[in-house]
């Protein structure tokens, strides 16, 4: 990063104008607060200094917490340690702000430095640490203090909850496949021999000792690999359906009970090499879809962050006892701080706040509360302290229910999956009535060659290729896209990008850069620029609202008056008592208390007294670096257009023509977002919605695809269907071209295997194919569906830059 | 031919050999992580050993 240059050495936030200086390997380096500079110099002096080198992005700013203290508590601990056969404990922590492999080498060798631990496995897709140590010599505090130091928040999750469940699958299924692969291999090697000793007359015994072989190497392969085959199979028959497991099975077990007895009565042919083939090729596809879903799996623990970990409870005299959220019980007394999370489902019982409840309404505005009414886990209490009842906790909070819902959402599988499979379980169906046929049809002609001609039918008609068309297209699209900062969620995306013909985009945080800068001060009135500012920046210095921060940081760290009374009305601005004054920021109609303002005021931010206004401040909008050309690629590509925001119509109108976007909607609040998306639709367009997913989640859930910009709040990726991460618009135009690719390509490997086994059955049937060419054309087959699918982004490979491309070599 | 009853043997057990290898590694979790192994070669030895506790 080119943090020494423009920002802060460790976390690359915009220096204050007096700066501290940490001393990293003997230079000084600016950064811009203690804490950057405590987690700067510990970096250094641990000897790991490297991790400026290695890093591709600045670390999170390191914020000075308590949370680490009460770990110590045994009740939550027990939630998160669990205790291994040898007596270590081991703890699974979600680290936020884990951004790149750099971060992993650091976490790992700060972590591995403490007393005690005995071994530290990060995993930087997942964002998870596994840590077993010694509990007589560590603490779980002490390491996430450790980890605090450098930079790093970090949760324990729940060890019921570990994600030991994905990992075994996954491994098994590994194994699985290698056993498959191993076998598949000898098979062929030792049929390879025995199709070669058909032409040169091999002697009986030379030939039976290669079929005794097939048999050895295939058997491992029909009962341990190909066991999910067979289960499978037995669950759907048991539920009386039929799915591509049962005729998987039965063409399995048909083949390999087939060559056991043909081998044993020294008949014509064996099949080994073909069952462990067919095996093979079909695990391949079935680890290819599960590594895509595990993937989806793992950026939906990203809502799990959502729910605060600790509560404030009150204790029956009143004072506040700080415990697990887990911990609590209906019917406690919570108390929480204005700007925290809300830790259980409860109602209010202070006297009235205002709530964040964004992950359930997609509306930031906050909504007042009084008391009695029901506030949800997970909302955030913008002005308050609050106090509330808790009635819920747990797995029974609405929170928990929206986490469910989309654990669920990610657990389906693609539609375009589903549909391929489901085609190729039509076609295996009808090949086992085609096989049968041929069995009846050559028993009446001539027995002897009933079976082999049978067989073969099974054999060449293995829609390996068939099977493998969809998996192997959707992995390469999504791992290609993941490289290039695309995360998909729910695979269907795919197929969405691809037939888009709108786009609607949100403007603010997703045309424009999220935060507003200062653009100048027009002074009215007596006060002169500075002092207008300085009474503007001490209202402002609390506030979140993205005006109040572009305010704020004009004057960051300057002794500024104090303020009393400060109150804020939503929609409005701010309100305060400064030296007996009492002044207004925000709005003009709100800071001047009446609705005729001046024009020239209307999209200022006024600060006024009770005597007049005394400042206007001009904000400005940046548009996001990339903005133009990405929108100009979509409209290249035949993408209709359009902006609709809920901001004032000369700015949007501003950004649009910037943009070279003709349609655009100003004042348009989410309702109206929603209307606009469902009247296009209704119009048989299909919309891609582009939005930061905090404001409009439930616009983005109306849309036939939402992709959000990754840096907004976390919820942005629950609902939406596609997150550009590092914010890059640039990847929305590549993401649709390749997932144009990926279809055409997912539907050309269709329709060449239908083609390939439509041709070859007919002459199986008629007994033209010998088994070694049936075995030769199966396998080439799935081997032209998997080199078409590795066709997906060859061509933008290397067009543009990875977006997490090595920084830092310069820093 | 006879050649073929030392060989063949002998690479079935090669083979064993290799799946408890694989075995071996996937129970050990050699598999898990495919990003970050890749870094470590690029470290450089550190001057001084690792404490873990920030020094005074």
């Amino acid at each position: 990063m080119n943090a020494s240059a423009s920002g802060c050495w460790h976390c690359g936030e915009p220096l204050p104008p007096d700066a501290l200086l940490a001393q990293v390997a003997g230079t000084p380096r600016a950064v811009c607060c203690n804490g950057c500079r405590a987690a700067a110099e510990w970096i250094d002096q641990l000897g790991l200094s490297d991790y400026y080198r290695l890093r591709s992005a600045p670390a999170e700013r390191p914020e000075e917490s308590a949370s680490a203290q009460a770990w110590a508590r045994p009740e939550l601990a027990r939630h998160a340690v669990r205790t291994l056969e040898d007596g270590r404990s081991e703890v699974c922590v979600l680290v936020e702000g884990l951004r790149c492999s750099a971060c992993v080498w650091l976490i790992e060798r700060s972590l591995g430095g403490v007393p005690g631990v005995a071994s530290v496995q990060v995993n930087a897709a997942a964002q998870r640490a596994r840590v077993v140590f010694d509990a007589e010599r560590a603490a779980l505090p002490q390491l996430l203090g450790s980890l605090e130091r450098v930079g790093y928040r970090a949760l324990p999750l729940d060890a019921a909850a570990l994600d030991d469940a994905r990992k075994r699958e996954s491994q098994t299924a590994m194994k699985r496949l290698l056993v498959a692969g191993f076998g598949a291999m000898q098979a062929m090697m030792y049929a390879s021999a025995l199709y070669l000793g058909a032409f040169d007359a091999m002697d009986e015994v030379t030939r039976d000792l290669f079929r005794w072989l097939g048999l050895l190497v295939a058997t491992p392969v029909v009962f341990y690999s190909a066991q999910p085959f067979f289960a499978g199979a037995r669950r759907t028959l048991a539920a009386r359906r039929l799915g591509m497991d049962v005729p998987v099975a039965i063409a399995i077990a048909l083949i390999y009970v087939a060559s056991v007895v043909e081998a044993l009565r020294g008949g014509a042919e064996v099949y080994f090499d073909s069952v462990s083939m067919f095996v093979f090729f079909l695990l391949v596809g079935r680890y290819l879809e599960m590594r895509a879903r595990h993937h989806a799996a793992n950026l939906s623990d990203a809502l799990a962050r959502l729910t605060p970990v600790f509560a404030d409870r009150v204790r029956a005299d009143g004072t506040l006892e700080r415990v697990g959220a887990a911990e609590l019980q209906p019917g406690n007394h919570v108390h929480v701080a204005e700007g925290s999370a809300v830790p259980a489902d409860g109602t209010l019982d202070s006297e009235r706040c205002r709530v964040d409840e964004a992950l359930l309404s997609g509306e930031s505005a906050p909504v007042a509360k009084r008391r009695g009414d029901t506030l949800v886990a997970g909302s955030v209490v913008v002005d308050g302290p609050a106090r509330l009842v808790v009635e819920r906790v747990g797995t029974d909070t609405v929170l928990a229910g929206i986490v469910a819902l989309v654990t669920r959402a990610q657990a389906e599988r693609p539609r375009l999956a589903e549909a391929g499979e489901r085609a190729a379980t039509g076609f295996v169906a009808r090949v086992l009535t085609l096989a049968t046929l041929t069995a009846i049809g050559w028993s009446f002609f001539d027995p002897s060659r009933a079976f082999t001609a049978t067989l073969a039918v099974l054999v060449v008609s293995c829609p390996c290729a068939f099977a493998l068309a969809v998996p192997a297209a959707l992995t390469r699209a999504l791992g290609v896209l993941a490289k290039r900062g695309v995360l998909v969620v729910h695979a269907d995306a795919i197929e969405q990008l691809a037939g888009a013909t709108h786009a609607v985009f949100d403007k603010t945080g997703t045309l424009t850069e999220p935060d507003l800068a200062l653009e100048r001060i027009e002074p009215h009135g007596t006060l002169d620029r500075d002092g207008a500012l300085a009474l503007a920046a001490a209202l402002a210095r609390g506030s979140r609202h993205p005006a109040s921060r572009a305010i704020a940081a004009a004057l960051p760290d300057a002794a500024l008056p104090d303020v009393t009374d400060l109150r804020a009305e939503a929609g409005g601005g701010l309100e305060g008592v400064i030296d007996g004054r009492r002044v207004r920021l925000g709005r003009a109609d709100f800071a001047l208390a009446r609705d005729d303002v001046p024009a020239s005021l209307d999209e200022a931010v006024v600060l006024a007294d009770e005597a007049g206004v005394l400042a206007a401040f001009h904000l400005s909008e940046r548009l996001r670096p990339g903005a133009r050309a990405a929108l100009d690629a979509l409209a290249a590509d035949g993408v209709a257009l359009e902006i609709v925001s809920g901001d004032a119509p000369g700015k949007v109108a501003a950004v649009a023509e910037r943009l070279g976007v003709t349609h655009w909607r100003a004042r348009a609040r989410p309702a109206d977002k929603l209307a606009r998306l469902t009247a296009l639709r209704a119009d048989g367009a299909r919309v891609i919605a582009v939005g930061d997913g905090i404001n409009d989640a439930p616009v983005l859930a109306g849309a036939d695809v939402a992709v959000a910009l990754a840096a907004g709040a976390e919820l942005a990726q629950a609902s939406s269907d596609v997150v550009l991460a590092g914010e890059r618009l640039g990847a929305l135009p590549e993401a649709r071209a390749i997932a144009r690719q990926a279809l055409r390509i997912l539907r050309q490997n269709q329709r060449w295997s239908l083609a390939y086994n439509l041709t070859v059955v007919p002459f199986g049937a008629l007994g033209f194919v010998p088994p070694w060419l049936a075995a030769l054309g199966m396998s080439l087959s799935s081997l032209v569906v998997v080199l078409n699918a590795l066709r997906i982004g060859r061509r933008l490979e290397h067009a543009v830059e990875a977006p997490l491309a090595p920084a830092g070599a310069d820093a | 031919m006879n050649i073929l009853l030392v060989m063949i043997p002998l690479s079935i057990l090669l083979l064993i050999g290799a799946g408890i290898a694989f075995f071996w590694a996937v129970d050990h979790d050699q598999f898990e992580d495919m990003e970050t192994p890749r870094l470590l070669p690029l470290e450089d030895a550190p001057d001084t050993p690792p404490t873990g506790e920030p020094p005074p």
